[in-house]
């Protein structure tokens, strides 16, 4: 597997605290298990990294030996994504792992002991769950700040 | 003179602790008793002796005027103010200041389906040249500046439904739901846009933006489940979405107004929930919605606020509206994910405060966390 990360995304990456090594770790850990949702070819993958989750957005390409992967994006959330609540429309995304379609629906999301429901891509087969980037670098990471200022 | 200069400082003490009773079901940490939160509208304004039409004409003293008088009643300790028909003068309608109610539309309407093409949906750019979200931009910028400590921006797309049937006259838009669906809901999406450009301006300009967003037009008085569901809750689902993804939320309120006897029920898997959701039904019929049934079918989607029947507030008797509140926290206060009691809509101008008071002392004697 070879791993281009531009350089305008290795910028962002970085004002997000997210490392290279990261990066290459959710990749790799994705492509082996084959846990990712996919879309033509571009793929978001997870992994649960210290205490954030951390996603990579890459799109994948079949080179004359092996895989090339290039990331458009990563970011991260620190609630901890639990049951799926509800999956009610049809996405545009599929789940590698059971190559059925994904679903939007919400999930239980948990942070400083405090469990409430949340957006996201679910797969009511294996019962994964993903967070797309604008509800974690907007959304979710406003309702971390509340916690934190709530919870003091 | 600014309105500030009219009223004394916060009491930050009381505030501090309001603050904490106001945080705790959202984040699972009791404080002293369930919050109360009647919608306090117009009657902070004549609470202060001002009057009604103060309120909505003075947004700036209006909005003062709520956090003022949040302290004598012992309420929420955040500011808001509004009326129901934002976004509407950006597409075409007049508002008329009336003495005694909030601003209502003069038109023009548009009278024919054909014309709902015509309808231009304005940008953000757009919308910051027209009239809601400069002064919706303007309260929240005197709050900043003179109650900080009570600011959440809100951008109010409310009444989806109600307030794009304004474009066209409610008659006719009942009618169209029947012979022109297709018009009816490009309307509706027409007003839906420019509500979320409405929310993003916000967020914009305060790095985050509260949403409310109600059914109150599209209740069981008039239109089916069904019709609920089509021209109501996927609108709303589709308002919150759109303004998430343009930087608004996290906070969500939604207020379903009137009567929601069977319709209550297209919302659970309809609507876009966040983790800082409250959600509030006015009617079950002609009866305040049961917080007990509230609880059942939302109590693990969200927090959930119950209804003491607006009209008991202006019905010269406190202990009717003690009892009703003191039954409506019993059935609710354990739900889930918390439990605020409400009024079934805008609590009334002219609300008798020994009525407010009753709902606060049924609060401190049956809402005290940990007692039940
Ligand atoms: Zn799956």
């Amino acid at each position: 597997m070879e791993i281009k990360i531009p350089n305008e995304v290795m910028e962002l990456i970085g004002k997000r605290g997210i490392k290279e090594a990261d990066v290459k770790d959710v990749i790799e850990t994705a492509e082996s298990s084959n846990k990712k949702i996919v879309m033509g070819n571009r793929n978001i993958a997870k992994k649960l990294i210290g205490q954030a989750t951390v996603y990579v957005d890459y799109e994948l390409e079949k080179g004359l030996v092996r895989k090339h992967a290039t990331v458009k994006s990563a970011y991260s959330h620190r609630l901890m994504l639990g049951d799926i609540v509800n999956a009610t429309d049809k996405s545009d995304w599929v789940c590698a792992h059971c190559n059925e379609p994904a679903m939007y629906g919400h999930v239980a999301m948990t942070y400083m002991q405090v469990t409430r429901n949340g957006p996201a891509v679910v797969c009511p087969k294996c019962r994964d769950s993903w967070v797309e980037e604008y509800l974690a670098t907007k959304t979710l990471a406003a309702v971390e700040g509340l916690f934190e200022k709530k919870r003091a | 003179m600014g309105y500030e200069e009219l009223f004394p400082g916060m009491d930050m003490k009381w505030h501090a602790n309001a603050n904490k009773r106001f945080a705790s079901p959202f984040v699972d940490v009791a404080h002293d008793r369930i919050d109360v939160d009647p919608i306090i509208l117009s009657h902070a304004a004549v609470a202060c002796g001002f009057t009604i039409r103060d309120f909505y004409e003075k947004p700036e003293l209006g909005i003062h005027c709520v956090g003022y008088i949040s302290q004598l009643y012992d309420l929420l300790p955040v500011t808001h103010w509004f009326y129901s028909l934002p976004w509407v003068r950006e597409l075409g309608l007049t508002l008329q200041y009336k003495d005694t109610l909030p601003p209502i539309s003069t038109g023009p309407i548009i009278s024919e389906p054909g014309q709902v093409d015509n309808i231009h949906v304005p940008d953000v750019d757009e919308l910051m040249k027209g009239y809601t979200l400069p002064e919706f931009i303007r309260i929240y910028e005197y709050v900043q500046k003179n109650l900080p400590m009570t600011l959440v921006p809100i951008s109010y797309g409310f009444d989806l439904v109600g307030a794009a049937a304004e474009l066209c006259g409610v008659e006719n838009f009942i009618m169209w739901t029947f012979t022109e669906p297709e018009a009816a809901h490009k309307l509706v999406k027409k007003y839906t846009d420019t509500s979320v450009n409405g929310a993003i301006g916000l967020a914009n300009r305060f790095g985050m933006a509260m949403l409310i967003v109600g059914s109150v037009l599209a209740n069981n008085d008039i239109f089916s489940d069904e019709a609920v569901k089509e021209y109501s809750a996927n609108y709303m689902k589709y308002y919150v979405d759109k303004a998430f993804r343009g930087g608004a939320g996290p906070q969500l309120f939604y207020h379903l107004c009137g009567n929601h006897q069977t319709d209550y029920k297209v919302f659970k898997d309809t609507l876009f929930w966040s983790p800082f959701n409250v959600i509030h039904i006015g009617y079950y019929g002609r009866d305040p919605f049961p917080s007990k049934l509230l609880k059942e079918e939302f109590g693990n989607r969200s927090t959930i606020m119950g209804s003491v029947d607006t009209k008991l507030m202006i019905n010269p008797n406190p202990k009717i509206a003690y009892e009703q509140a003191k039954a409506q926290i019993l059935a609710g206060r354990d739900s889930p994910k918390g439990y605020i009691l409400g009024t079934s809509c805008e609590t009334p101008p002219y609300t008798i405060p020994g009525n407010l008071l009753a709902l606060v002392k049924a609060a401190r004697d049956y809402g005290t966390y940990g007692t039940w």
